[in-house]
């Protein structure tokens, strides 16, 4: 079932003082189905944003419809399930984050009661149980990240929708998020995410949306968009001499030498092969061995070459 | 059920983020100071005590009232839109209309206290001075709070759809306009004035009236006011409040948050 739905959803933007046309999302069909971790990934100004805005009413679609949950995105009651992390960490600064995730608590109807016991278990959920009490003020980037994401999660909603989720963040706040989401999951809520980081959509999506100047160009589970298929190897050798090294480069598409460590990289396995034979004849030691495949960043820069990607 | 739980949330927020501000507090103390200093002003001033102590103490009301109603007024909304906080705020199932008339309760709560608050100083100076007031204050107090409820919403209005800066300006004209919409027609009505008669007919009529509801000269006279005529311009202003309110709304419901 299609927990989030679009067709034919476009939006054209009139900016400057000669009203210019800007098509910003052209025609876009998704199809999210529930309990998926779905990425919408694209570059900055491809419109991602604009598109999730659509999703959450906040901008008005130029032609096509969109759903959530089969209720049109024009009818408030559509979010009365959902969650949503806008890009940026916007909040109101005068107020706690007790005061922050209660006031969000009561726009979606939850009582008093569950409310304040909502907004310690989820402070608690994001790593921020000490802050509740705190103005948001005086929160930093990461905490606002927090709060924000405990706010999307208020009211325990079905579906969630987090706008770059992760942009920003040092590494440990991106792996939380990582976590977050696929907890999310766990739970069996349907979370569509925009980033333009690969590879985090990569790691945590069971499918993705490639969106380039406004139209989509790849969908689907990321097996079937990326394949199977090895596209390189990479090898990490060592206790091999100078002479032997320069026999093994041979036809290597990248071989850097790293004190007493010799990286070679090829794209054909039967090459990879021959250098792992030759290595253990030569009493050398393979310190690794990593078969490549094809990433989203490979497909996306495939994307880039086509002209895609202005 | 759901759009009254709405407005209220809205409002309660706007409430909470408006006593944080220092500004109020500012313009509190300042009308305070105003009302207080017109005690002096009679040790100072020959005859005519009672008026001095009416006119000071209701034009602080009316003028700090008013400054709050404009200045807090064209930022409610912007402010919102600007810093990006409405984001999380319509992505609940929330209707824009919900919003604004929520984001406008708050606002006139702020200025009922704060009407309550300086009211209550000024009825406390006239009746440690007087032993006594008369019951003409108490409508004019209340007709200057009809009349920052319609400037809340002019204020509210022009912000729905333009910039602080822009909403302030226009807001700030129609509140000099309005209180000179009598003198315009009047001029209009010179023997002289018969080319610019429709024009200033059409301003009388179609502009918002706040003479009508500043009462404060006659209260301070001591001229007696009809509970009829006190009903009609309370009608006349809360009616064009909810004109203004009604228009920002669907200007409003169109909008992109970009």
């Amino acid at each position: 079932m299609a927990i989030i739905r679009t067709e034919g959803l476009s939006k054209v933007f009139r900016t400057g003082f000669t009203m210019k046309k800007v098509e910003a999302v052209k025609g876009v069909d998704l199809k999210v189905d529930a309990g998926e971790i779905y990425g919408f990934i694209g570059p900055n100004g491809a419109g991602k944003t604009s598109t999730i805005k659509m999703l959450t009413g906040l901008i008005l679609p130029t032609a096509g419809e969109a759903w959530i949950q089969d209720i049109p995105v024009s009818d408030p009651k559509c979010r009365a399930h959902l969650g949503f992390l806008p890009e940026g960490t916007f909040f109101h600064e005068y107020l706690t984050g007790r005061e922050f995730l209660d006031f969000h608590g009561q726009l979606l109807g939850i009582d008093k009661a569950t409310r304040q016991k909502r907004a310690g278990e989820l402070l608690e959920r994001v790593g921020i149980p000490h802050a509740g009490d705190m103005r948001i003020r005086s929160y930093s980037k990461g905490m606002r990240q927090r709060v924000g994401l405990a706010q999307a999660l208020i009211a325990d909603p079905e579906v969630v929708i987090l706008d770059e989720p992760m942009s920003g963040l040092d590494p440990l706040g991106r792996k939380d998020v990582r976590d977050l989401i696929l907890s999310l999951r766990d739970e069996g809520k349907t979370v569509f995410f925009s980033s333009h980081i690969l590879g985090d959509a990569e790691v945590i999506c069971d499918q993705v949306a490639i969106i380039v100047n406004g139209n989509i160009v790849h969908q689907g589970y990321i097996d079937d968009l990326l394949g199977q298929e090895v596209s390189g190897v990479e090898l990490v050798l060592e206790g091999i001499d100078a002479p032997l090294f320069e026999e093994l480069k041979v036809g290597a598409t990248r071989a850097i030498t790293q004190g007493p460590r010799f990286l070679l990289e090829f794209e054909d396995e039967a090459s990879a092969q021959r250098v792992l034979e030759r290595t253990l004849e030569a009493k050398g030691h393979v310190r690794s061995l990593v078969p490549r495949r094809r990433s989203l960043e490979d497909l996306f820069v495939e994307e880039a070459k086509k002209g895609n990607y202005a | 059920m759901r759009a009254l739980r709405n407005i209220k949330a809205v409002a309660m927020n706007t409430y909470r983020e408006a006593v944080r501000e220092k500004l109020l507090y500012t313009l509190l103390m300042f009308a305070g100071l105003m009302i207080a200093s017109s005690i002096v002003l009679v040790k100072i001033h020959l005859g005519y005590d009672e008026r001095i102590y009416y006119d000071v103490g209701l034009a602080a009301i009316a003028l700090f009232g008013s400054l709050i109603a404009i200045f807090v007024g064209i930022n409610l909304v912007y402010r919102e839109i600007n810093s990006k906080t409405i984001y999380t705020m319509l992505a609940k199932p929330m209707r824009r209309w919900e919003f604004l008339i929520g984001k406008y309760l708050g606002l006139v709560g702020l200025l009922a206290l704060e009407i309550v608050l300086m009211s209550a100083l000024f009825l406390a100076v006239v009746w440690f001075q007087k032993g006594t007031f008369p019951a003409e204050l108490l409508y004019a107090i209340v007709l200057i709070f009809v009349e920052l409820v319609l400037l809340t919403a002019i204020a509210i209005f022009f912000s729905s759809f333009t910039t602080p800066y822009l909403a302030g300006m226009f807001t700030v004209s129609l509140w000099i306009i309005g209180h000179l919409l009598a003198d315009i027609r009047e001029f209009g009505n010179l023997p002289d004035s018969e080319a610019i008669r429709p024009l200033t007919e059409a301003l009388y009529w179609g502009l918002p009236n706040l003479d009508r509801l500043d009462i404060k000269g006659l209260a301070a006279d001591g001229i007696p006011i009809t509970l009829k005529d006190l009903w009609m311009n309370i009608a006349y202003g809360l009616s064009y409040a909810s004109l203004l309110l009604f228009s920002a709304t669907q200007l409003f419901r169109v909008r992109d948050f970009r």
